[in-house]
């Protein structure tokens, strides 16, 4: 093998293994995103429930705190 | 008691969530597709959650229909409404999926697309809950609506046998290969994952409870 043919090879294999990485980079990024987003999703909702039975407990409260007025009014 | 059971429940959920993401994080990338194909242990698991609270929906909306008990009513929508949570997670954990080994975001075939109307289907549930006041015509109204709806669960599941769609043929249940520890990590997952989901109804449930009783005190405030 001439030196020339060695220094291609060692070019091509460089450029494949810069290619490679940059592929893994880019798969490991949308892993990532996925990741993300799933549990986000999940998150937004635990969070909006909680809000939910908050507002529900407020309401509840203060309708049974109107009530007692009203009956001893 | 109920609430230990919900903070029990969700605490062992978590705890095997961490325990689950600290093993897929240790398996070496897919020879062909790398390290996306590890979006797989959420992919696959938050459909089959989905899939089972749109058939417990699909029992409770029956059984509201032979009792008229609105306690089946309650777990008809808390179930819809949770795995409404993981089937949106799901379409975007695949179409993420499918922007690395397809280089698209989406495509028009019959999984997919079944999947998305299930989805539209189950949103419009909600929204026709949202849309009717009185308490017995809103929940007859929504179980008919939820069996209807249930129809396209086995669309969505059979679609990749039935049809040959770009989603790839089933892995578990189609002869495909799977080693057999990312098999036992994955129903470790869909174990996690149907615990969440549990914990999500029972609180949801608790909210519906919540709601009949201010429906009810509002009743009252009226009356006096």
């Amino acid at each position: 093998m001439n030196l020339l043919t060695q220094t291609l090879l060692i070019a091509q294999s460089a450029a494949d293994i810069e290619f490679e990485m940059a592929r893994l980079q880019r798969n490991f990024q949308f892993l990532c995103y996925g990741l993300i987003v799933a549990w986000l999703i999940l998150v937004v909702y635990v969070l909006m429930m909680v809000g939910r039975e908050r507002k529900l407990k407020r309401e509840i409260a203060g309708l049974k705190a109107m009530l007692e007025d009203r009956q001893r009014g | 008691m109920r609430d230990k059971v919900i903070y029990g429940l969700g605490a062992l959920a978590i705890l095997l969530l961490a325990r689950d993401l600290y093993l897929i994080a240790g398996f070496p990338p897919e020879r062909a597709q790398g390290m996306i194909f590890k979006i797989i242990f959420f992919h696959v698991p938050a459909a089959i959650t989905a899939m089972i609270g749109s058939a417990v929906a699909l029992v409770a909306s029956v059984l509201f229909l032979i009792t008229r008990k609105f306690k089946y009513d309650a777990v008809a929508v808390a179930v819809t409404e949770v795995g409404l949570a993981f089937l949106a997670a799901n379409l975007i954990t695949g179409s993420i999926w499918g922007r690395v080994i397809w280089g698209i975001w989406w495509t028009w075939d019959a999984r997919l697309t079944s999947a998305l109307v299930c989805w539209l289907l189950y949103a419009g549930y909600l929204m026709l809950r949202r849309a009717i006041e009185e308490p017995t015509q809103r929940a007859t109204f929504a179980a008919v609506f939820s069996i209807f709806a249930f129809l396209d669960v086995p669309i969505v599941i059979f679609s990749i046998k039935w049809w040959r769609t770009q989603h790839p043929q089933p892995v578990f249940w189609g002869g495909g290969t799977f080693p057999h520890d990312w098999s036992v990590v994955m129903g470790w997952n869909l174990l996690a994952l149907m615990l969440l989901g549990a914990t999500m109804t029972m609180i949801r449930l608790r909210q519906e409870e919540s709601q009949r009783e201010l429906d009810s005190l509002r009743r009252m405030a009226h009356a006096l």
